[in-house]
């Protein structure tokens, strides 16, 4: 295990940024959000949400891959470049199960080339919580707020040191090149490590069972419930809008566009949400989902069924977001309840 | 006198058991101490959840549009800015107002829960009104603080704070103390042109496009948005600058003189765009240009700008 001095961190940034794109935890107008970082950049590591996910970073919320061109009967396709190496520092361990997640969908077979060769590209530098919000649950989903076991690198905040520990063989070629700004952690830096994970976890769980937002039996439980009553109380009051979609750090529904002028254009894959009313809509008009309440079943259905079915894991990591921001308050841990799982 | 949370619970099981009406739209509590959100109560079971308290903010009055489509009759309840809203839907003929019986609740204010947490009040249990104070409660014991430092700034800037329709007033009118609503526009046009259009750059490229603004928006009614059409698809889907102004701009020139300034929009967008001053901006202009107009506080006064008299000014269109 290595440390760094607080003090040290820009200089660090610095190195990296010269070595990949770097996105980190950037305050701009009040707003904490990963973006480039450049020098004098407000980088805030306290936020433990930032507004949006580091998803985008891996997934972007929109993406060109091809430029088309149509001459007389012949149509050019030209696949363009995804973007060069990057380093993602200082993703909070929910926001990186997110995107482990999502690796299970899309690094599949079929392989999602483009979003395997983006994904290949990156290498992330987690940052374990040590003190979880209000809204937290990863717990539930048997995720550990101190720890990322997916990161490439994981650090912990120590106060005037951060701990800095790579995972695997990225993560070792990486720190391999920052040899001269960290150096050696004391031998009691293992136990620190175990002392805030340990601490971290145990204050959340305890949280989590006090609320009841305990997620065992969740799957089995909802088995039969697609014609359940639960959902008329839960879709009513949804405002069909996609803020939950949007700010998850698993959810990862695309479209397919074009932008085309006469006989040219560019095609473009773009987030899209199972929430919008136009998602399912078919082209001869048919919605099989014609009511905001077959929408707002389908995404916890998706989260809580159908996901962990397809791969083995819920497709929710606790961060909170969605319990934060719906305008109305439509959150999964009351899914999670209504569905009865826990005994 | 009766507490409102008391007696909204009465008025509720009255108009049900009476068969007054079919449904009741009001709030009811989550978990967590700042989730108070709507509840649809059609008979005796839900009247007991139903609530009020400093966090009752979402408005009901669009879930009429919904609502309404199956049910003779629906009660909601509205708060000073929620009957603006409401009023705003009559104007633009989106509901009828027999079919709907308002229960009116003078407002004082309600809590923005994030400045609660940015002044380090978390891990509470309860907050309640009292008087001028919020009384916080968490396992630690009880607190009290100013209610005033804490809540919504677009509470601060409330003119309306009583309901100016409704079909029965619960409690006693509030005093209206607004702060000057205008004071964050001015501040906006004193700026460049290039230094506005540098902001609002940077406020809009954070647009993640969740249409948030627009589904909670009370003059946002329209039966197919434009935004929504898929051919042509005018909104490209696509995350770009040109993209989110267009989506931006486009919708606060379609609520201009219809914008009641309840400033959901503002309260509900996930990556704190200041919409509500792109809104005030424009009704700042139609009161400097057309004398002042409220959408929202007269449902029979013509709006401004779906009117037109020969000495209208024209100086708009001088550069």
């Amino acid at each position: 295990m290595k440390k760094i001095n607080k003090e040290k961190l820009p200089a660090l940034w610095e190195r990296l940024a010269d070595e990949a794109a770097l996105y980190l935890p950037v305050e701009e107008d009040g707003v904490v959000n990963f973006a480039p970082w450049k020098e004098g950049a407000a980088v805030n590591l306290d936020v433990i949400n930032t507004m949006v996910p580091p998803k985008h970073l891996v997934f972007p919320q929109s993406e060109n891959y091809l430029r088309f061109h149509v001459e007389g009967s012949k149509l050019e396709i030209e696949p363009l470049d995804v973007d060069g190496p990057y380093v993602v520092f200082g993703a909070r361990p929910c926001d990186v199960a997110g995107i482990a997640i999502i690796d299970k969908l899309f690094l599949d077979e079929p392989c999602d080339t483009l979003y395997k060769e983006r994904r290949d590209n990156g290498t992330i530098i987690s940052l374990g919580c040590n003190e979880p919000e209000e809204t937290c649950f990863c717990t539930s989903f048997d995720l550990e707020p101190g720890f990322s076991p997916d990161a490439d690198i994981s650090t912990w905040d120590l106060g005037e040191y951060l701990l800095w520990e790579p995972r695997n063989e990225k993560g070792q070629a990486l720190t391999a090149k920052l040899d001269d700004l960290l150096e050696a952690a004391d031998s009691g830096a293992a136990q620190a490590v175990e002392k805030l994970r340990q601490d971290a976890a145990s204050r959340e769980a305890a949280v989590v069972r006090e609320h009841g937002w305990e997620v065992q039996g969740v799957k089995e439980a909802l088995e039969d419930k697609f014609d359940s009553e639960i959902w008329d109380e839960i879709y009513r009051r949804c405002l069909g809008c996609g803020v939950c979609t949007y700010l998850c750090p698993t959810c990862h529904c695309f479209d397919v566009q074009d932008y085309s002028k006469g006989q040219e254009g560019l095609r473009f894959r773009c987030w899209d949400s199972c929430m919008f009313g136009d998602f399912t809509l078919m082209a001869h008009g048919e919605n099989p989902r014609p009511t905001q309440k077959e929408r707002v079943r389908q995404r916890f259905m998706h989260k809580l069924l159908y996901y962990p079915s397809n791969f083995e894991v819920y497709a929710c990591v606790g961060c909170g977001r969605c319990v934060r921001k719906c305008p109305v308050s439509i959150d999964i841990t009351q899914v999670i309840k209504a569905a009865g799982g826990v005994e | 006198m009766k507490q409102l949370n008391e007696v909204i619970k009465e008025v509720a099981a009255q108009s049900l058991s009476r068969g007054e009406v079919d449904l009741v739209i009001g709030w009811k509590k989550g978990d967590l101490w700042w989730q108070s959100y709507p509840a649809f109560v059609e008979g005796d079971e839900g009247v007991a959840d139903l609530i009020w308290d400093p966090f009752c903010v979402p408005n009901l009055s669009r879930y009429l549009l919904e609502e309404l489509d199956d049910k003779s009759k629906v009660a909601i309840f509205v708060k000073g800015c929620d009957a603006l809203g409401f009023n705003q839907l009559l104007q633009d003929k989106r509901v009828e107002r027999e079919k709907v019986y308002l229960y009116g609740i003078p407002c004082d204010g309600l809590v923005d829960p994030r400045k609660l947490e940015a002044a380090g009040h978390k891990w509470l249990s309860e907050v309640r009104r009292d008087g001028d104070e919020l009384v916080l409660v968490s396992k630690e014991g009880e607190q009290r603080v100013k209610a005033r430092d804490f809540m919504y700034d677009k509470c601060l800037t409330c003119r309306y704070p009583n309901p100016v329709t409704y079909d029965q007033m619960l409690g006693e009118a509030v005093e209206a103390q607004p702060q000057e609503r205008f004071a964050g526009v001015e501040e906006l046009e004193k700026i460049s042109d290039d230094e506005r259009f540098e902001y609002w750059a940077r406020q809009f490229s954070r647009c993640i496009r969740c249409f948030a603004c627009r589904n909670v928006c009370p003059a946002c009614s329209c039966r197919e948005c434009i935004f929504d059409i898929p051919e042509p698809r005018w909104l490209g889907k696509a995350k770009e600058l040109s993209e989110d102004q267009f989506y931006h701009i486009i919708r606060a020139y379609h609520v201009a003189g219809r914008c009641v300034d309840c400033g959901e929009c503002t309260r509900v967008c996930p990556v704190d765009l200041p919409l509500q001053e792109l809104n005030r901006k424009f009704i700042k202009d139609i009161n400097e240009l057309y004398g002042e107009y409220d959408a929202g506080v007269d449902p029979e006064t013509e709006a401004p700008l779906v009117t037109y008299n020969t000495n209208d000014p024209a100086a708009f269109t001088e550069s």
